[in-house]
């Protein structure tokens, strides 16, 4: 159970590490550094609870739901936070109590690796197989893989899990656009330990907190070229005064309020729904629209900036590289609008 | 080569391309820098293959619109770098329309030969879409022109060894008719470069600043207060080649190529979108055909260029973005995929951006269209 306090709650507790105001200082300096981000902000980040926020209260989590969770991580892409909190939320709460303490403490980053091929949802296409207390095969697009300790492995019929630095356990790590990594997971009969659970609800709530995380990043960045708009002079006037950008710039916010109503929208079908297909359905429309909007949006407020626009000191590059990353990740929208049609076929809506 | 047929002529050009186009920059990932491309620019001097549009009497091609699509086609397919190409696109064209018959002589030869590589000082800090505004003085003393203010985006400036510049000559006039056009050595004293890095990571322009700097009153084209003229005709070149197929014909071939490496190349959804994008390159071929016999003709572009320039650009951004879509997860990321130059999806993405920002934004390319063109009212 959500209420509309705990939401404000959530968000204002967001403001000490992911602040709206932000200078992007830290977010700057850590970029395209390994890990790609700050342990110490992380221990942070869960002393605030933040990891444990989707965990049952009975397990040291605050068991609270994704709507939550949504406005948490809203708040995180209007700072461009960059410490994994989506992708190693979705392995906490698949882990069992005793393996939990250290990993809700922040002293131990365990980092999901589902996904077996580019533009695929599925968990286990059979490319990754758990045999005999062994695990072999591969795993792409870890998100900051280079800051994990261990891995959890989606396998057919459960989950393994891998110590990084075990034998047979082999890290590739790309670097990305918005400055952080993404690992290639190869694990060639390597010591796993097997974890009974399904991570599929698991990974449809990161599908939701990445498209709040969108959201944020979108209305963060509208927000900064809104400002540039009412400052930035050219023929002796403000630049917003012009009626394209004008309109341009409605455009623009027609695309946030979109997404902001179709992402709260799904959250809340998720934290009250228990029909699964209607509450995938929910996931992908939010998906596809965040990454679309996020595209739009942060495409055209480099447009609005002109010249400056294209450096990489202004800020609105920052958040195009973000979504540059985030709109594929979890399912771009493409996937999503494609699982969309089979889950809520036209002709069914009745 | 104006007699060979077009398919013959493609071939010529074809085979030319790959026997001597330097393997080691095709499709380069970023902007080349002069160090790096200049191998190409020489071998294509010596061929006497720089400058396709330029009379022959000057040591162009003097080629056939048709063809020099055709060679445009062949060079983007093949993934050939673009050059520092100021100098064979705006310089050289302005000296044979406006030039003094001594400039002719003095500029042309050392653009062919890649004596002079040109960058371009317009815009400021406060004076972009708005140009006419810039405030960087010109004074007149003596026989000298003192020049002091900044430049800002100035494209390869670093490698740069002239730059033509448009300086305020007359404080008092209207804001366009005190403005004089100055072609200046990049080592004169008092000019410093600061390279800025772009969004696609590259230090590609920069802030040129002009501490009273001295020139002859040589330096000057034209007459001191007629500068904006002639900028102006410039940046009708400029659009013409902005405009050019180039940069699309470019992305479309490598979308292709990522397409056939994510295995959806026959997939009939890609191949509606991948069609669209193919149409769309041609009618823009024909369009540009239009623009290219205008100027072989030795007329200067109009207003209408513009058209050119906006379907040009937008159509390069919407490849870029089909790329990011055809290419998943591996459009995030920072390198091309597997080390392979023609995979470089989130690239192509990014330096399709300022392509609707520079040589004018695509917002004052529309202005220009409804006012100069349709002469809307306001
Ligand atoms: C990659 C790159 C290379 C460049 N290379 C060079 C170079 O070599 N030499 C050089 O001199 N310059 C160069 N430029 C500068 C370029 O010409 C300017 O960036 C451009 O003219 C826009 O000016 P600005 O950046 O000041 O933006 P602004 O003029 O401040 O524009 C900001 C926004 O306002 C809009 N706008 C402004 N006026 C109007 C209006 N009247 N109506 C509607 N909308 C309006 C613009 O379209 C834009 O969206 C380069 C720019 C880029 C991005």
């Amino acid at each position: 159970m959500t209420n509309a306090d705990d939401l404000r709650m959530i968000r204002e507790s967001a403001a000490g590490i992911a602040p709206r105001t932000s200078d992007l200082k830290r977010i700057r300096a850590l970029r395209f550094t390994e890990p790609g981000f700050d342990r110490t902000v992380w221990r942070e980040m869960c002393e605030m609870g933040w990891l444990g926020l989707l965990v049952p209260e009975d397990q040291g989590g605050s068991g609270l739901g994704v709507q939550a969770f949504c406005a948490l991580t809203e708040e995180l892409g209007a700072a461009l936070i960059p410490e994994p909190l989506i992708a190693a939320a979705m392995a906490a709460r698949l882990l069992p109590s005793d393996m939990l303490p250290d990993v809700m403490a922040g002293d131990r980053i365990v980092l999901p690796a589902w996904q077996e091929k580019p533009l695929s949802l599925d968990l286990a296409d059979g490319g990754t197989m758990f045999a005999g207390g062994r695990v072999t095969g591969k795993k792409v697009f870890v998100p900051m893989a280079a800051g994990a300790d261990a891995f959890l492995v989606t396998v057919p019929g459960g989950l393994a899990l891998v110590e990084r630095g075990a034998a047979g356990v082999h890290l590739e790590c790309q670097t990305t656009q918005d400055g952080g990594n993404s690992g290639t997971l190869t694990l060639d009969n390597a010591h796993a330990v097997w974890i009974d659970g399904d991570a599929s609800a698991a990974l449809e709530t990161a599908c939701m907190a990445t498209s709040a995380y969108l959201l944020g990043v979108m209305d963060r960045v509208f927000g900064i070229t809104m400002e540039y708009l009412k400052t930035r002079e050219q023929f002796g006037r403000k630049i917003g005064s012009f009626q394209a950008l004008q309109h341009r710039s409605a455009d623009l916010k027609i695309q946030v309020s979109l997404a902001r109503a179709t992402v709260n929208a799904a959250a809340k079908t998720q934290d009250e729904s228990g029909d699964s297909a209607l509450r995938k359905a929910a996931v992908s429309r939010a998906k596809a629209r965040a990454s679309d909007a996020a595209s739009i949006v942060t495409r055209g407020c480099i447009q609005l900036h002109g010249g400056i626009g294209y450096t990489d000191a202004a800020d609105p590059g920052l958040f195009l590289r973000k979504m540059m990353v985030l709109a594929p990740a979890y399912g771009s929208a493409a996937v999503h609008r494609a699982r969309f049609r089979d889950l809520a076929p036209v002709g069914d809506e009745d | 080569m104006d007699d060979l047929s077009d398919e013959a002529f493609r071939l010529v050009v074809r085979a030319w391309v790959v026997a001597n186009y330097p393997p080691e920059i095709r499709n380069p990932l970023k902007r080349l820098h002069w160090n790096e491309c200049k191998s190409w620019y020489f071998k294509l001097a010596e061929k006497g293959w720089l400058c396709p549009g330029w009379p022959v009497e000057y040591g162009g091609m003097g080629l056939s619109p048709g063809k020099q699509l055709i060679m445009l086609d062949e060079f983007e397919r093949h993934g050939c770098a673009r050059t520092i190409d100021q100098g064979v696109l705006m310089v050289g064209p302005l000296l044979i329309a406006h030039g003094t018959d001594e400039q002719r002589a003095f500029f042309l030869p050392k653009v062919l030969s890649g004596e002079h590589i040109w960058c371009q000082g317009y815009s400021e800090p406060n004076a972009g879409s708005d140009l006419a505004s810039l405030r960087t003085l010109a004074e007149r003393d003596g026989d000298d022109y003192v020049i002091n203010g900044q430049k800002i985006w100035t494209s390869m400036a670093m490698d740069a060894n002239w730059i033509y510049v448009l300086a305020r000559t007359d404080r008092q006039a209207k804001k366009q008719e005190g403005i004089g056009f100055f072609l200046v050595p990049m080592d004169t004293p008092g000019i410093t470069v600061r390279p800025l890095m772009t969004l696609d990571l590259n230090e590609e322009f920069a802030e040129t600043f002009f501490d009273n700097v001295r020139v002859p009153a040589s330096a000057l084209v034209g007459q001191p207060n007629r500068g904006w003229s002639m900028a102006k005709a410039l940046l009708g070149f400029e659009r013409i080649f902005v405009g050019s197929p180039k940069q699309s014909a470019y992305a479309l071939a490598r979308l292709r190529d990522l397409a056939e490496r994510m295995g959806i190349s026959e997939d009939g959804s890609f191949l509606k979108v991948f069609n669209r994008h193919r149409l769309d390159v041609e009618d823009l071929t024909d369009l540009y055909g239009v623009y290219v016999e205008q100027v072989q003709r030795g007329e200067i572009p109009g207003p209408d260029v513009s058209m050119l320039k906006v379907f040009q650009t937008e159509l390069y951004q919407r490849i870029g973005e089909t790329m990011l879509d055809v290419a998943g997860e591996h459009g995030g990321m920072l390198e091309p995929m597997e080390g392979n130059r023609a995979l470089n999806p989130a690239g192509l993405f990014l330096q399709s951006r300022p392509s609707t920002i520079y040589s004018g934004t695509n917002e004052i390319q529309r202005n220009i269209l409804s006012k100069n063109v349709l002469e809307l009212p306001g």
